[in-house]
């Protein structure tokens, strides 16, 4: 049990790290300063995004590696106890998370396509779009593991 | 055209062809491989469970990316306005048949007359093609020359909508 749990705690550290980078590449991609940074959210918007670019590939492959493993451990013993207690929005909401993951994993080829240097205007739209979709799939999975989690997960 | 400049364009087919067969995948479970947790056994194409469940997940993400390499390598050798005619048609296609058989059922239940005919899916998919070859047909030539990249988002979020769906009696109970 040790060991699931250290993995699920890396694959949480993995995700927020995750979660960081993507939102200030988001950010900064959709609402970049026109005046020198002052303020903290400024800053926080005046991130070269391109910079991001390998680290989020990185990261969001990492913690989906890890997050298929332990679904292998939450398949057997979590979620035949979601189902016994009849949780089965919790159940229901975990299958949409493995199916987010998958989505926003097949994003990534043209989301590093489309971030390459020097970047190209063709794909402005195109690089503010999977952009967006990842940062949204990244959040929207982050939030379910947490219910999920709190529901039936470490320590219960 | 030199590689590099095909890369966009692969990533772009890769992407929307993965989403496309991932949802039929799930739709009608199409694994290529099926995983035993319990036992750790791994076997080929669809098992019934035998020790305990039976995790089909990892069949279709495989099924679905051999599926999407192979069109994206045959896309990449394609002229760009053949593709984006490919994916618009294939988009018109989804939409259509989404709402085609939406009326469909939605009439059929509401009927006082028995209609079975409304309940076969091959109607709905012939209305739909019908459909889209005409849209195809009346839509502006200058959206079918040159590849459109929006197309990235706009099917996997179509994706999300139907895989989403599929999941609502989870949320009905």
């Amino acid at each position: 049990m040790i060991f699931w749990t250290t993995l699920l705690i890396l694959h949480g550290l993995l995700a927020l790290a995750l979660l960081g980078a993507i939102t200030h590449q988001t950010v900064a991609l959709w609402w970049p300063v026109r005046a020198p940074a002052g303020s903290f959210v400024a800053r926080f918007r005046a991130v070269p995004g391109v910079s991001y670019v390998g680290a989020i590939i990185l990261l969001y492959v990492l913690t989906f590696v890890l997050g298929a493993w332990i679904y292998t451990q939450y398949r057997v013993t979590a979620r035949l106890s979601l189902e016994q207690l009849r949780f089965f929005k919790t159940v229901g909401i975990f299958e949409l998370k493995e199916h987010l993951a998958t989505i926003g994993l097949i994003l990534l080829p043209a989301y590093w396509a489309y971030w390459r240097q020097p970047l190209s205007q063709e794909y402005a739209n195109a690089r503010r779009s999977v952009t967006l979709l990842l940062a949204l799939v990244v959040w929207s999975n982050f939030l379910i593991g947490h219910i999920v989690n709190n529901a039936r997960g470490m320590g219960s | 055209m030199t590689a590099s400049d095909k890369i966009p364009g692969f990533a772009l087919v890769f992407g929307v062809a993965y989403a496309a067969i991932y949802v039929v995948c799930t739709e009608i479970n199409l694994p290529l491989i099926t995983y035993h947790p319990v036992t750790g056994e791994i076997g080929l194409l669809r098992q019934l469970a035998k020790t305990g469940p039976v995790m089909y997940w990892y069949g279709w993400m495989l099924t679905s990316f051999v599926g999407a390499v192979a069109l994206a390598a045959v896309a990449s050798v394609l002229p760009q306005s053949w593709v984006q005619r490919a994916i618009a048609f294939g988009c018109l296609l989804a939409a259509a048949y989404w709402i085609f058989y939406t009326i469909s059922l939605f009439v059929y239940d509401r009927a006082t007359v028995e209609l079975e005919f409304l309940q076969f899916r091959s109607l709905s998919l012939g209305a739909a093609t019908l459909t889209a070859t005409i849209v195809m047909f009346i839509a502006p030539r200058h959206w079918q020359k040159r590849l459109w990249y929006g197309w990235i988002w706009i099917v996997p979020v179509g994706a999300i909508g139907v895989l989403a769906y599929y999941l609502a009696p989870y949320f009905r109970q």
